[in-house]
Protein backbone atom coordinates (compact mmCIF):
# COMPACT_ATOMS: atom_id res chain seq x y z
CA UNK A 1 0.00 0.00 0.00
CA UNK A 2 1.45 3.07 -1.05
CA UNK A 3 1.98 6.03 1.72
CA UNK A 4 -0.85 8.58 1.63
CA UNK A 5 2.05 11.39 1.14
CA UNK A 6 3.38 9.78 -1.57
CA UNK A 7 -0.12 9.20 -3.25
CA UNK A 8 -0.40 12.82 -2.52
CA UNK A 9 2.39 14.20 -4.30
CA UNK A 10 1.79 11.76 -7.59
CA UNK A 11 -1.60 13.01 -7.78
CA UNK A 12 -0.54 16.60 -7.80
CA UNK A 13 1.78 15.34 -10.54
CA UNK A 14 0.97 15.60 -14.00
CA UNK A 15 2.69 12.89 -15.65
CA UNK A 16 1.76 10.78 -12.39
CA UNK A 17 -1.35 11.74 -11.92
CA UNK A 18 -3.23 8.83 -13.66
CA UNK A 19 -1.19 5.87 -11.97
CA UNK A 20 -1.61 7.58 -8.83
CA UNK A 21 -5.43 8.09 -9.06
CA UNK A 22 -5.79 3.98 -10.47
CA UNK A 23 -4.03 3.64 -6.55
CA UNK A 24 -6.09 5.56 -5.03
CA UNK A 25 -9.37 4.08 -6.14
CA UNK A 26 -8.18 0.33 -5.76
CA UNK A 27 -7.90 1.45 -1.85
CA UNK A 28 -10.43 3.42 -0.98
CA UNK A 29 -13.37 2.00 -3.34
CA UNK A 30 -14.96 0.02 -0.81
CA UNK A 31 -14.79 2.14 2.32
CA UNK A 32 -15.92 4.35 0.29
CA UNK A 33 -18.45 2.66 -1.48
CA UNK A 34 -19.95 1.28 1.79
CA UNK A 35 -20.19 4.71 3.44
CA UNK A 36 -22.25 5.94 0.51
CA UNK A 37 -24.33 2.62 0.37
CA UNK A 38 -25.68 3.03 3.94
CA UNK A 39 -26.94 6.21 3.00
CA UNK A 40 -28.74 5.85 -0.17
CA UNK A 41 -29.67 2.11 0.25
CA UNK A 42 -30.05 1.12 -3.52
CA UNK A 43 -26.73 -0.15 -4.84
CA UNK A 44 -27.06 1.78 -8.59
CA UNK A 45 -27.54 5.08 -6.24
CA UNK A 46 -24.38 4.10 -4.28
CA UNK A 47 -22.64 3.15 -7.36
CA UNK A 48 -23.27 6.57 -9.19
CA UNK A 49 -22.83 8.66 -5.78
CA UNK A 50 -19.54 6.84 -5.89
CA UNK A 51 -18.39 7.54 -9.39
CA UNK A 52 -19.69 11.27 -8.78
CA UNK A 53 -17.08 11.01 -5.45
CA UNK A 54 -14.18 10.10 -7.39
CA UNK A 55 -14.46 12.61 -10.14
CA UNK A 56 -14.81 15.18 -7.20
CA UNK A 57 -11.77 13.78 -6.06
CA UNK A 58 -9.67 13.86 -9.14
CA UNK A 59 -10.86 17.01 -10.13
CA UNK A 60 -10.27 18.57 -7.00
CA UNK A 61 -6.84 17.14 -6.05
CA UNK A 62 -4.53 19.92 -6.79
CA UNK A 63 -6.28 22.20 -4.26
CA UNK A 64 -5.93 19.37 -1.65
CA UNK A 65 -3.82 21.63 1.08
CA UNK A 66 -2.85 18.25 3.12
CA UNK A 67 -4.96 20.29 5.90
CA UNK A 68 -6.63 17.06 7.02
CA UNK A 69 -5.36 13.40 5.94
CA UNK A 70 -6.34 12.05 2.25
CA UNK A 71 -8.40 9.93 3.53
CA UNK A 72 -10.23 12.55 5.35
CA UNK A 73 -10.92 14.29 2.45
CA UNK A 74 -12.27 11.74 0.50
CA UNK A 75 -14.71 10.13 3.22
CA UNK A 76 -15.74 14.17 3.52
CA UNK A 77 -16.42 13.99 -0.40
CA UNK A 78 -18.23 11.22 -0.23
CA UNK A 79 -20.61 12.12 2.67
CA UNK A 80 -21.69 15.20 1.13
CA UNK A 81 -21.95 13.48 -2.26
CA UNK A 82 -24.45 11.49 -0.56
CA UNK A 83 -26.39 13.75 1.02
CA UNK A 84 -26.74 15.74 -2.26
CA UNK A 85 -28.18 13.01 -4.31
CA UNK A 86 -30.68 12.48 -2.09
CA UNK A 87 -32.01 16.23 -2.06
CA UNK A 88 -31.06 16.06 -5.52
CA UNK A 89 -33.72 13.15 -5.81
CA UNK A 90 -36.49 15.10 -3.44
CA UNK A 91 -36.24 18.38 -5.51
CA UNK A 92 -36.49 15.89 -8.84
CA UNK A 93 -39.48 14.37 -7.55
CA UNK A 94 -40.70 17.16 -5.62
CA UNK A 95 -41.33 15.20 -2.81
CA UNK A 96 -39.86 15.66 0.74
CA UNK A 97 -36.27 13.88 1.69
CA UNK A 98 -38.32 12.12 4.49
CA UNK A 99 -39.98 10.77 1.65
CA UNK A 100 -37.18 9.66 -0.38
CA UNK A 101 -36.05 8.43 2.59
CA UNK A 102 -39.36 6.15 3.25
CA UNK A 103 -39.08 5.26 -0.74
CA UNK A 104 -35.75 4.08 -0.43
CA UNK A 105 -36.13 1.68 2.71
CA UNK A 106 -39.90 0.13 1.17
CA UNK A 107 -37.79 -0.78 -2.04
CA UNK A 108 -35.54 -2.51 0.18
CA UNK A 109 -38.27 -5.60 0.66
CA UNK A 110 -37.92 -6.23 -2.95
CA UNK A 111 -34.39 -5.41 -3.55
CA UNK A 112 -32.34 -8.32 -4.90
CA UNK A 113 -29.33 -6.64 -3.61
CA UNK A 114 -31.03 -6.71 0.22
CA UNK A 115 -30.50 -9.85 2.01
CA UNK A 116 -31.86 -8.55 5.23
CA UNK A 117 -34.09 -10.29 7.37
CA UNK A 118 -37.31 -8.77 8.94
CA UNK A 119 -35.05 -7.24 12.12
CA UNK A 120 -32.58 -5.93 9.83
CA UNK A 121 -35.53 -4.42 7.23
CA UNK A 122 -36.77 -2.99 11.16
CA UNK A 123 -33.55 -1.58 11.42
CA UNK A 124 -33.18 0.18 8.23
CA UNK A 125 -36.29 1.59 8.51
CA UNK A 126 -35.68 3.05 12.44
CA UNK A 127 -32.46 4.31 10.64
CA UNK A 128 -34.35 5.94 7.97
CA UNK A 129 -36.03 7.80 10.77
CA UNK A 130 -33.23 9.97 11.58
CA UNK A 131 -32.72 13.11 10.10
CA UNK A 132 -29.42 13.36 7.80
CA UNK A 133 -26.41 14.66 9.38
CA UNK A 134 -27.23 12.19 12.37
CA UNK A 135 -28.01 9.33 10.36
CA UNK A 136 -24.79 10.13 9.13
CA UNK A 137 -23.32 9.83 12.37
CA UNK A 138 -25.08 6.37 13.57
CA UNK A 139 -23.56 5.17 10.23
CA UNK A 140 -20.49 5.80 9.97
CA UNK A 141 -19.66 5.16 13.47
CA UNK A 142 -22.23 2.14 13.63
CA UNK A 143 -21.42 0.29 10.42
CA UNK A 144 -18.06 1.63 9.40
CA UNK A 145 -16.20 1.59 12.93
CA UNK A 146 -14.88 5.33 12.79
CA UNK A 147 -13.59 6.64 16.03
CA UNK A 148 -15.02 9.61 17.37
CA UNK A 149 -12.31 11.23 16.58
CA UNK A 150 -11.76 10.31 13.30
CA UNK A 151 -15.05 11.39 13.01
CA UNK A 152 -14.80 14.38 13.94
CA UNK A 153 -11.95 15.36 11.43
CA UNK A 154 -14.35 14.09 8.78
CA UNK A 155 -16.91 16.07 9.49
CA UNK A 156 -15.59 18.92 11.37
CA UNK A 157 -17.57 18.47 14.35
CA UNK A 158 -16.29 18.41 17.90
CA UNK A 159 -16.23 15.28 19.55
CA UNK A 160 -18.71 15.43 22.26
CA UNK A 161 -21.10 16.28 19.56
CA UNK A 162 -20.91 13.85 18.01
CA UNK A 163 -21.09 11.27 20.68
CA UNK A 164 -24.16 13.19 21.59
CA UNK A 165 -25.73 12.72 18.58
CA UNK A 166 -25.30 8.81 18.23
CA UNK A 167 -26.55 8.42 21.90
CA UNK A 168 -29.73 10.19 20.65
CA UNK A 169 -29.34 8.23 17.44
CA UNK A 170 -29.16 4.57 18.99
CA UNK A 171 -32.06 5.41 21.18
CA UNK A 172 -34.09 6.66 18.59
CA UNK A 173 -33.42 3.45 16.80
CA UNK A 174 -34.19 1.46 19.41
CA UNK A 175 -37.23 2.88 20.36
CA UNK A 176 -38.28 2.34 17.01
CA UNK A 177 -37.64 -0.95 16.92
CA UNK A 178 -39.31 -1.42 19.91
CA UNK A 179 -42.56 0.23 19.12
CA UNK A 180 -42.99 -1.44 15.76
CA UNK A 181 -42.44 -5.11 17.83
CA UNK A 182 -45.50 -4.28 20.16
CA UNK A 183 -47.50 -3.24 17.74
CA UNK A 184 -46.66 -6.65 16.12
CA UNK B 1 -9.19 14.04 50.04
CA UNK B 2 -6.74 11.79 51.42
CA UNK B 3 -3.29 13.51 51.25
CA UNK B 4 -1.57 9.94 51.04
CA UNK B 5 -3.39 9.01 48.29
CA UNK B 6 -0.35 7.72 45.25
CA UNK B 7 -0.84 9.42 42.25
CA UNK B 8 -0.43 7.49 39.25
CA UNK B 9 -0.29 10.03 37.23
CA UNK B 10 -2.44 8.97 34.71
CA UNK B 11 -4.86 11.18 32.86
CA UNK B 12 -8.52 11.13 30.85
CA UNK B 13 -9.59 12.06 27.47
CA UNK B 14 -11.55 15.09 27.53
CA UNK B 15 -15.11 14.94 29.49
CA UNK B 16 -15.07 11.34 29.74
CA UNK B 17 -16.70 11.10 32.80
CA UNK B 18 -19.46 13.03 31.57
CA UNK B 19 -19.63 11.60 28.29
CA UNK B 20 -19.13 7.94 30.20
CA UNK B 21 -22.89 7.04 30.99
CA UNK B 22 -24.52 7.85 27.62
CA UNK B 23 -22.05 6.08 26.08
CA UNK B 24 -22.44 3.30 28.05
CA UNK B 25 -26.13 3.47 27.66
CA UNK B 26 -25.85 3.34 23.50
CA UNK B 27 -23.22 0.10 24.25
CA UNK B 28 -26.07 -1.53 25.97
CA UNK B 29 -28.71 -0.42 23.26
CA UNK B 30 -26.70 -1.26 20.71
CA UNK B 31 -25.98 -5.11 21.89
CA UNK B 32 -29.58 -5.68 20.62
CA UNK B 33 -29.30 -4.12 17.07
CA UNK B 34 -28.07 -5.73 14.09
CA UNK B 35 -24.56 -6.12 13.32
CA UNK B 36 -24.81 -6.02 9.22
CA UNK B 37 -26.85 -3.65 7.45
CA UNK B 38 -27.75 -6.91 5.14
CA UNK B 39 -26.90 -5.13 1.68
CA UNK B 40 -25.19 -7.61 -0.95
CA UNK B 41 -23.61 -6.33 -4.27
CA UNK B 42 -23.79 -7.68 -8.08
CA UNK B 43 -21.26 -10.28 -8.39
CA UNK B 44 -17.55 -8.29 -9.33
CA UNK B 45 -19.07 -5.55 -8.51
CA UNK B 46 -15.60 -3.71 -7.43
CA UNK B 47 -13.61 -6.13 -9.74
CA UNK B 48 -14.99 -3.97 -12.69
CA UNK B 49 -15.52 -0.44 -10.80
CA UNK B 50 -12.24 1.11 -11.37
CA UNK B 51 -13.05 0.75 -15.12
CA UNK B 52 -15.71 1.75 -14.86
CA UNK B 53 -14.51 5.33 -12.78
CA UNK B 54 -11.76 5.98 -15.28
CA UNK B 55 -14.25 6.16 -17.67
CA UNK B 56 -16.47 8.00 -15.71
CA UNK B 57 -13.54 10.67 -15.16
CA UNK B 58 -12.58 10.71 -18.71
CA UNK B 59 -15.87 11.47 -19.65
CA UNK B 60 -16.20 14.33 -17.04
CA UNK B 61 -12.95 15.90 -18.89
CA UNK B 62 -13.93 16.21 -22.43
CA UNK B 63 -15.50 19.25 -23.08
CA UNK B 64 -19.35 18.88 -23.85
CA UNK B 65 -19.98 20.12 -27.56
CA UNK B 66 -22.06 22.70 -28.03
CA UNK B 67 -24.70 22.60 -30.63
CA UNK B 68 -25.81 26.45 -31.50
CA UNK B 69 -29.72 26.55 -31.20
CA UNK B 70 -29.52 29.07 -34.37
CA UNK B 71 -26.66 28.36 -36.51
CA UNK B 72 -25.14 32.32 -38.10
CA UNK B 73 -25.44 31.12 -41.97
CA UNK B 74 -29.64 31.27 -41.06
CA UNK B 75 -29.06 34.34 -39.42
CA UNK B 76 -29.18 36.86 -42.40
CA UNK B 77 -32.44 34.62 -43.82
CA UNK B 78 -34.50 34.99 -40.24
CA UNK B 79 -33.29 38.80 -40.50
CA UNK B 80 -34.83 39.21 -43.75
CA UNK B 81 -37.87 37.32 -43.21
CA UNK B 82 -38.17 39.47 -39.77
CA UNK B 83 -37.92 42.67 -41.66
CA UNK B 84 -40.25 41.40 -44.74
CA UNK B 85 -42.76 40.51 -41.74
CA UNK B 86 -42.82 43.95 -39.94
CA UNK B 87 -42.88 45.97 -43.31
CA UNK B 88 -46.10 44.05 -44.62
CA UNK B 89 -47.99 44.49 -40.43
CA UNK B 90 -47.20 48.55 -41.30
CA UNK B 91 -48.58 48.44 -44.45
CA UNK B 92 -51.22 46.36 -43.62
CA UNK B 93 -52.42 48.02 -40.68
CA UNK B 94 -52.11 51.38 -42.45
CA UNK B 95 -54.40 50.23 -45.18
CA UNK B 96 -56.53 48.92 -43.04
CA UNK B 97 -56.60 52.31 -40.78
CA UNK B 98 -57.58 53.99 -44.16
CA UNK B 99 -60.79 51.57 -44.58
CA UNK B 100 -61.13 52.04 -40.46
CA UNK B 101 -61.45 55.91 -41.37
CA UNK B 102 -63.70 55.80 -44.35
CA UNK B 103 -66.07 53.74 -41.90
CA UNK B 104 -66.16 56.14 -39.47
CA UNK B 105 -66.55 59.37 -41.51
CA UNK B 106 -69.58 57.67 -43.60
CA UNK B 107 -71.30 56.81 -39.81
CA UNK B 108 -70.46 60.35 -38.70
CA UNK B 109 -71.85 61.72 -42.20
CA UNK B 110 -75.02 59.30 -41.77
CA UNK B 111 -75.00 60.36 -38.10
CA UNK B 112 -75.05 64.17 -38.71
CA UNK B 113 -77.99 63.99 -41.48
CA UNK B 114 -80.29 61.16 -39.22
CA UNK B 115 -79.86 64.37 -35.96
CA UNK B 116 -81.23 66.87 -38.43
CA UNK B 117 -78.31 68.63 -38.56
CA UNK B 118 -77.83 68.65 -42.63
CA UNK B 119 -80.26 71.67 -43.51
CA UNK B 120 -80.13 70.77 -47.26
CA UNK B 121 -83.63 71.46 -49.78
CA UNK B 122 -85.08 69.45 -51.98
CA UNK B 123 -84.26 71.43 -54.54
CA UNK B 124 -80.56 71.96 -52.93
CA UNK B 125 -80.40 68.02 -53.36
CA UNK B 126 -81.54 68.01 -57.01
CA UNK B 127 -78.80 70.55 -58.22
CA UNK B 128 -76.78 67.62 -57.54
CA UNK B 129 -78.44 65.29 -59.34
CA UNK B 130 -78.03 65.45 -63.52
CA UNK B 131 -80.43 64.62 -66.27
CA UNK B 132 -78.49 61.10 -66.24
CA UNK B 133 -78.96 60.78 -62.81
CA UNK B 134 -82.64 60.94 -63.14
CA UNK B 135 -82.73 58.87 -66.33
CA UNK B 136 -81.25 56.51 -64.57
CA UNK B 137 -83.59 56.09 -61.62
CA UNK B 138 -85.28 52.83 -62.17
CA UNK B 139 -88.78 53.84 -60.34
CA UNK B 140 -90.32 51.15 -62.20
CA UNK B 141 -88.99 48.61 -60.38
CA UNK B 142 -90.12 49.92 -57.36
CA UNK B 143 -93.33 48.62 -56.26
CA UNK B 144 -95.29 50.40 -53.54
CA UNK B 145 -98.58 48.70 -52.29
CA UNK B 146 -102.00 50.91 -53.34
CA UNK B 147 -102.38 50.73 -49.52
CA UNK B 148 -98.89 52.45 -49.11
CA UNK B 149 -99.73 54.68 -51.81
CA UNK B 150 -103.16 55.79 -50.18
CA UNK B 151 -101.17 56.24 -47.02
CA UNK B 152 -99.19 58.56 -48.07
CA UNK B 153 -101.21 60.45 -49.85
CA UNK B 154 -103.77 61.21 -47.15
CA UNK B 155 -101.03 62.28 -44.20
CA UNK B 156 -99.04 64.79 -47.08
CA UNK B 157 -101.79 66.34 -48.94
CA UNK B 158 -104.00 68.45 -48.29
CA UNK B 159 -107.45 70.06 -49.57
CA UNK B 160 -106.53 73.14 -51.36
CA UNK B 161 -103.40 71.23 -52.80
CA UNK B 162 -106.14 68.71 -54.64
CA UNK B 163 -108.53 71.83 -55.83
CA UNK B 164 -105.65 73.70 -57.29
CA UNK B 165 -104.36 70.43 -59.66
Amino acid sequence: MVEEKELVTALQTEAAKESAFRELVSQYKERLYWQIRNMVLDHDDADDVLQNTFIKIFRNINSFKGESKLHTWMYRIAANESITFLNKKAKRNNISIDNVKDNAVRKLESDVYFEGDQIQLQFQKAIATLPERQRLIFTMKYFEDHTFEKLSEILETSVGGLKSSYHIAVKKITEFIKTQDETL
Amino acid sequence: MNKNKNISGFKTPENYFEDFDALLFSKIDEVNLPKSAGFKIPENYFGNLDKKVFKSVKNSEKPTKVISLFPKKYFGYAASIAACLIIGFAVFNSTRENENLDALQMAAIENYIEEGNLNLDFYDVTTFINDEDIANLDLGKQRFSEASLKNYLLENMDENTLIDE
